[in-house]
């Protein structure tokens, strides 16, 4: 198994590959199938894993943890993915997928939570190749709210289809989006946001907020955010924003002698930054920094 | 260093905005522009920065006799021209820090390094020195500045990067007597043979503080009248109506060009 440098000394590190499992930490593995025990910070990486298609995180009640989720691959893959927070958990999960090569992934992911759990969600997609990402949060118990933040780099010819679901299944739940998206060359972006909130789920809240910058002709964003409210006594918004980077912030950068890429780079680094600034982990953070501005400053 | 436009003639989407404009700075000079509202005044300004949304139609922009009007923006000003906006852009995510090394590194040749300490000495000392307080460097560019703050952070960018032309244009709108006062220190502190400086403004009280050397009056895109600190005495008693009776100049029916829209309540 090829761990990633930045991974390697890594406490906390569960690693799998399709022969291998590394567990570092206090976490119990059987079959697919992950429950935390003590701890609050973990590492999860997976070299070209597929070998069950699925994998299980399970957390107790009460636990607050972080997890940071590395998918590496050289080939297609498809994964499902399935969280199950308990009563009370605070759980901030970092998910990335890197390719060396282009390939095909399909994921999905998946978290159910019970009663005052909260789910701080950050999806780093910086990935070489097509993408289809479904991502489902089912906040079942009353007063579990959901955090979902997404920086989407998209480059070369790659298409990232990417459909998030929140379905508000109690009342007092709450949910948050904000989708940062940038594509390059010839991508395309293709989003669906959905928010559902069926009737008698009163108090709860649901926002989405979508922003797009396209940096050539021939790339392309499309969002639906969508809002399907059957109760009255609810709080909701949705909206997306795409369109090319400011020609005014631009002009400003070059009358001060930077060249357009520069320029360019330092624009979307700065549109990246509210989201790069919410990953804890600094090596995690240098890594997404790294990995968005090689992207970025190739094509800018 | 002489910055020297020519005959220049500019529009905008078909809108004749300079009309004939003659002006030759040499380094060391310091020229004050004033005029009415929409002559032109802040165009000259923006076409010799390189701003895409102008036409040159004909004339020159020579700067030591060589023609800049093919360099782009960012050629031009890396060749030392540099002009403070009158309403500076807000770039958020990018620190103040961030931008001035870049544009510092960008100056820089290719086997030379940014020496970092001597940077952060320069940086702190112009912050200082213009009352920017604690904490600018890791301020995003001009995002939740005041309009004083603004304008004292286009001095800033102009005192860390030394251009050979500088153009203030209307750097004391927004300003307080105090600011004006300190930003006036500021930029006569900077004169020398090596910078000519053009100053874009409607107010004598500028001028209280950076003493031109010349005065232009510009009415209807091209220069009209040049003198000396006694010109702008007199304008700021009568106003330019006595200039263009003196010159049998007609008022154009011309309403001033804008680039952008300001928010406004209906």
């Amino acid at each position: 198994m090829k761990i990633l440098e930045f991974l390697k000394d890594k406490e906390n590190l569960i690693a799998f590959d399709n022969s291998t499992t590394i567990n570092r930490a206090d976490v119990s593995i059987k079959n697919n199938s992950l429950t935390f025990k003590k701890g609050n910070e973990f590492f999860v990486f997976l070299d070209n894993y597929d070998a069950y298609n699925e994998l299980e995180f399970n957390f107790h009640s009460q636990q607050k943890i972080k997890l940071f989720i590395i998918v590496y691959q050289n080939k297609s893959i498809k994964m499902d993915y399935s969280f199950n927070l308990d009563d009370s958990v605070e759980l901030e999960v970092f998910t990335n997928f890197v390719s060396r090569r282009k390939t095909n992934n399909i994921s999905n992911f998946i978290y159910n939570l019970k009663e005052n759990s909260s789910l701080k969600l950050l999806n780093a997609i910086t990935f070489n190749g097509n993408l289809d990402l479904n991502c489902t949060v089912n906040l079942d118990g009353e007063k579990s709210e959901a955090t979902i933040d997404l920086l989407n780099i998209g480059g070369f010819s790659n298409k990232h289809k990417v459909r998030q679901d929140v379905n508000h299944q109690s009342k007092y739940t709450e949910s948050y989006i904000n989708n940062w998206l940038i594509s390059l060359d010839n991508s395309v972006l293709d989003y669906s946001v959905s928010g559902f909130i069926e009737k008698g789920k009163e108090f709860s809240k649901c926002f989405q907020s979508n922003k797009g910058i396209m940096l050539s002709d021939s790339s392309q964003i499309a969002v639906e955010p969508k809002l399907y409210i059957d109760e009255y006594n609810v709080e909701a918004g949705h909206g997306a924003a795409i369109g090319q980077i400011d020609e005014l912030q631009l002009y400003y950068l070059l009358s001060r002698g930077l060249s357009e890429t520069e320029a360019k780079s330092l624009i979307i680094s700065g549109y990246t930054l509210p989201f790069i600034d919410k990953i804890s982990d600094e090596d995690i953070r240098r890594h997404v920094t790294s990995q968005s501005s090689r992207l970025i400053r190739r094509k800018a | 260093m002489t910055l020297e436009i020519k005959d220049l003639f500019v529009s905008i989407e078909n809108n004749l905005i300079l009309n004939g404009l003659n002006l030759k700075v040499n380094g060391g000079e310091t020229h004050a522009i004033m005029g009415p509202n929409g002559t032109g005044k802040s165009t000259l300004a923006q076409v010799c920065m390189g701003h895409p949304s102008y036409k040159v139609e004909s004339g020159d922009i020579l700067l030591d006799g060589e023609s800049i009007l093919d360099k782009s923006v960012d050629e031009r000003s890396r060749l030392g021209i540099f002009l403070a906006m009158q309403n500076p852009i807000e770039v958020p995510g990018v620190t103040n820090f961030d931008f001035i090394k870049a544009a510092i590194q960008t100056r820089m040749k290719k086997d030379e390094h940014l020496r970092i300490g001597r940077f952060i000495l320069k940086f702190e000392k112009a912050s200082q020195d213009l009352k920017m307080g604690q904490g600018l460097a890791h301020r995003f560019l001009n995002q939740g500045f005041s309009g004083g703050e603004k304008k004292r952070n286009e001095i800033l960018q102009m005192k860390m990067l030394n251009p050979a032309f500088a153009f203030l244009d209307e750097i004391d709108s927004g300003l307080d007597v105090d600011a004006l006062k300190l930003v006036g220190q500021n930029v006569t502190e900077l004169k020398s043979q090596d910078l000519g400086l053009i100053l874009i403004t409607h107010y004598q009280r500028l001028l209280d503080y950076i003493t031109p050397d010349y005065v232009h009056i510009m009415i209807n895109g091209k220069i009209v009248k040049t003198g000396n600190l006694e010109l702008i005495k007199r304008i700021d008693q009568e106003g330019y109506d006595w200039v263009k009776k003196e010159l049998g100049i007609e008022d154009e029916d011309k309403k001033p060009y804008s680039l952008g829209t300001c928010p406004s309540k209906h």
